[in-house]
């Protein structure tokens, strides 16, 4: 319930304020229209109506699974978002993948060394990793994986005479890799100063004075309560993630939601926005739902009657 | 949204550094010279990479139709005429055409034998269709349709004969349907000329060398050759024209060779390419100018010398030097070099750069320097704000604009602005004082459009000049035929724009063209027009 009131409240927010925006959709804020053309086009897109009355007529619509019709490309914004749709969470989904397979780890042993000069130096890294801007990193990416080693490809999503699995994974690994960097410091952290936290609890410390094994002490009763805040904070960090689907997906050219929504931005095409961040919308809360039923499953403190 | 004009021009920087490290280990090669295209012999075969930034619309008329769509249409839908390789209008689907001796018509004779890619034969009625349902029809808003404002209607005279009838004459006719004028099947597009998603964003039908195979989104548009294409067969299997919408990441893929033939509209990284063994680099002529407009609102814009002193103020040739690695020269009319039969170069050198010459003439007008050398008339500073977008080399050629003024005492606040609230702004509102931007239009010296006093306001005359003697000569030149006079006419008109500076002219900029080395048969013309002859194209074996 609560969930589709942010969505509500969010699809609203958006449509006014990109309709607010100075400027207009690309077939008007263009300067080979003439200001004849640009009058018949702002009638047959509907926009001398008063942007209230067209919210209301794009909600009409969207509750009932029409989320209106793209300015700038004729097509019905439900089908340009499903096309899209599958191929962002493909390229989130691995950068999440790799974040948790190498950040997780990560975490753990500076956890476990901590104040180490090798601690020093991850932290270092780490810090390094959130100031590198992504689309740099992935054009020096593409330079020496494409350019120079010839590796793997340099943009899109597959090969036009190829497309197999094969195929599809080498084009996922450098957009992949470039994005994982947007999240991957933060995961360590949540995960070294998570586990820091549950190393100086008593029931840790009762734990290996009853003569445990790091490992079973680790594993038994040091993991699971440490990894409880990990989990939401991997969670609260999917809405960046899609954020940064926007620079990766425009530099790798992938054809995802991202870049869709760079177009439809710096085109101005209205319902395309709103569309697009409504269901970025509701992913964001059905990651929140899941974190929360990971949490009743990783803590058994909460049980659900 | 600004954020997306601002993440690209940071790229842009840094991805220039980027590139220059790269090219430690990279093999770097001779630089290669773009007469080496010539020598080698067409064989068939193969496939050509082209970039584009978007999803394109394949459909010529189309609102949405942007610059991406462009290359694409260009190749599927041929016109009536083309650009010729020396920029006049060359036979396409018309083999001749004539007009009558008052100039209010002209008649095309069409081709014989030639069939949509879907077998159904072509005839004067697609070309009726196209105009008199398409154009012409004003609440389809189509594409350029301010291009044929004089067209009244077009009579199937017979189904290989098509007259156009016009309003007032139009000598441009032949060159004007040689730019972004491809013909519609009617047999296809009867109910819905512009808005069928399945040929727009799908497999149009279409009487080009080549026909699209598929279309994905998102990803890339295949074309294949067109057996029932007129013409000869073209030498390569396919064409693809891949999404890529990072000008940087075009730039990677050109260097790893995946690319065939791109625009690059980076000039910055030009030397880095040119060192690229795999690829050759080749200026091209354009059809455009770059200029500034001076809202004529404004009634210090008014006087003559002020717009003098102002041209002679600014720096050209170091404008050029810095924002286009040379490839460019001065401009002082409308009518561009790669015009060939009607440029006229004894104006190239009407204002050198001569900041004295403009103060002097700033004197003349009034504009005496005060203490803090800013030139004051009646007790007022000259001072003003230049509206600026973000887009291709706008931003720094401002910053040395506001400099040279700066010099002669005029101080310019530079308001920069996101290209699309700019374009609402300036273009749309006419709210603005000062503005740099640049003018793109079909290979003919006709600039009606963008000079005459009824295209003032609201049209594409941005300043809003307005001159009887330049509507005359304007006028005269549309009612002119026959091509020595045309030049005589359009020479005049070029001196007159030279000495009234209706806009000021900066610069005519070329193109920068990236080829494989392995690709041959292109003809040295702006990309746009290049795609007319994709049918000459051709990969030579390694």
């Amino acid at each position: 319930m609560s969930g589709a009131l942010v969505i509500l409240f969010t699809s609203a927010l958006t449509f006014f304020f990109v309709n607010l925006a100075p400027g207009g959709p690309a077939s008007i804020s263009n300067m080979q229209a003439t200001p004849e053309q640009r009058a018949v086009l702002i009638k047959a897109m509907g926009l001398d109506r008063p942007v209230g009355e067209r919210y209301a007529t794009w909600l009409g619509g969207a509750v009932r699974g029409d989320l209106g019709t793209s300015l700038n490309t004729d097509q019905p914004v439900g089908v340009l978002v499903a096309e899209r749709l599958p191929n962002t969470l493909t390229l989130a989904g691995a950068a999440l993948l790799l974040a948790c397979l190498l950040g997780l780890p990560m975490g753990i042993f500076q956890a476990l060394r901590r104040d180490t000069w090798m601690d020093h130096v991850l932290s270092l890294a780490s810090a390094i990793g959130l100031a590198v801007p992504v689309f740099w990193l992935g054009i020096v990416l593409i330079l020496i994986f494409a350019v120079s080693l010839h590796v793997l490809p340099s943009a899109g999503i597959a090969s036009v005479a190829d497309g197999s699995f094969g195929d599809r994974l080498a084009h996922l690994v450098l957009p992949t890799v470039a994005l994982t960097t947007t999240i991957l410091p933060t995961v360590v952290r949540f995960m070294r100063s998570s586990l820091i936290d549950v190393l100086g609890t008593e029931y840790m410390r009762t734990a290996t004075a009853k003569g445990l094994s790091l490992r079973v002490v680790l594993g038994r009763h040091g993991l699971p309560n440490a990894l409880i805040p990990v989990v939401s904070a991997v969670g609260a960090l999917v809405p960046r993630l899609l954020g940064g689907t926007v620079v990766t997906e425009a530099v790798f050219g992938w054809p995802g939601m991202g870049r869709l929504a760079l177009d439809a931005a710096n085109g101005r095409d209205y319902p395309l926005v709103t569309g697009l961040v409504v269901v970025i919308a509701a992913i964001a809360v059905a990651t929140s739902m899941i974190v929360d039923l990971l949490y009743v499953r990783l803590d058994p403190r909460i049980r659900l009657a | 949204m600004s954020f997306g004009r601002a993440f690209s021009r940071l790229t842009a920087a840094l991805a220039l550094t980027v590139v220059v490290l790269a090219s430690a280990c990279t093999s770097s090669g001779t630089p290669s010279a773009s007469s080496s295209q010539a020598a080698a012999v067409p064989v068939s075969g193969g496939t050509v990479t082209i970039p584009i930034v978007a999803d394109p619309t394949l459909n010529p008329w189309s609102p949405n139709a942007f610059v991406e769509s462009v290359f694409v249409n260009r190749v599927l839908f041929d016109g009536l005429t083309k650009p010729g390789k020396d920029l006049a209008p060359a036979a396409d689907l018309a083999t001749s055409w004539e007009t009558s001796a008052d100039g209010l018509s002209w008649t095309f004779h069409l081709r014989e034998g030639v069939k949509w890619s879907d077998g159904h034969a072509f005839s004067a009625d697609d070309v009726a269709f196209t105009f008199n349902d398409v154009v012409l029809k004003k609440e389809l808003a189509a594409n350029s349709a301010g291009n044929f404002s004089a067209v009244k209607t077009v009579v199937v005279v017979d189904p290989k004969t098509a007259r156009f009838d016009l309003s007032r004459p139009f000598a441009a006719l032949p060159s004007y349907l040689a730019y972004n004028a491809g013909l519609l099947p009617k047999h296809v597009l009867a109910a819905d000329p512009l808005k069928t998603t399945s040929f727009n964003k799908g497999i149009p039908v279409s009487t080009g060398p080549f026909k699209v195979e598929k279309y994905t989104a998102g990803q890339n548009v295949t074309l294949v050759r067109n057996d029932n294409y007129f013409g000869p067969k073209a030498y390569l299997d396919r064409v693809v024209f891949s999404v890529v919408p990072d000008p940087n990441t075009q730039i990677a893929q050109a260097l790893s060779g995946d690319i065939g033939i791109m625009l690059l509209d980076d000039k910055a990284a030009v030397d880095r390419v040119k060192s690229a063994s795999n690829l050759v680099v080749a200026a091209r002529p354009l059809v455009q100018y770059y200029w500034l407009a001076l809202n004529q609102v404004d009634a210090r814009f008014t006087d003559t010398k002020v717009r003098q002193a102002i041209e002679y103020a600014i720096d050209r040739k170091a404008i050029i030097n810095a924002v286009e690695r040379g490839y460019g020269s001065i401009a002082n009319s409308a009518i561009s070099p790669a015009l060939k039969a009607f440029y006229d170069p004894s104006l190239e050198s009407r204002y050198p750069y001569d900041a004295a010459k403009a103060k002097a003439l700033l004197a003349e007008a009034g504009w005496i320097a005060g203490p803090d050398g800013v030139v004051v008339k009646d007790g007022k500073p000259f001072r003003f704000t230049m509206d600026v977008g973000q887009k291709g080399p706008l931003e720094p050629v401002n910053a040395l604009i506001q400099q040279d003024l700066k010099k002669v005492g005029i101080v310019a606040d530079l308001n920069t602005m996101e290209w699309n609230s700019y374009i609402q702004k300036v273009v749309v509102r006419r709210d603005y004082t000062a503005t740099v931007n640049w003018w793109i239009y079909p290979s003919d010296p006709d600039v009606f459009p963008y000079y005459h006093s009824s295209t003032a306001g609201a049209g594409f005359n941005i300043p809003g000049f307005k001159d009887a003697k330049l509507d005359e000569i304007l006028v005269r030149g549309q009612s002119t035929s026959d091509l020595e006079k045309r030049k005589g006419v359009y020479k005049e008109l070029q001196t007159y724009m030279a000495d009234n500076l209706p806009y000021l002219f900066l610069w005519y900029p070329q193109e920068i063209d990236v080829l494989s080395s392995s690709l041959h048969g292109v003809p040295d013309l702006g990309l746009r027009d290049g795609m007319h002859y994709i049918g000459e194209w051709f990969l030579a074996k390694k």
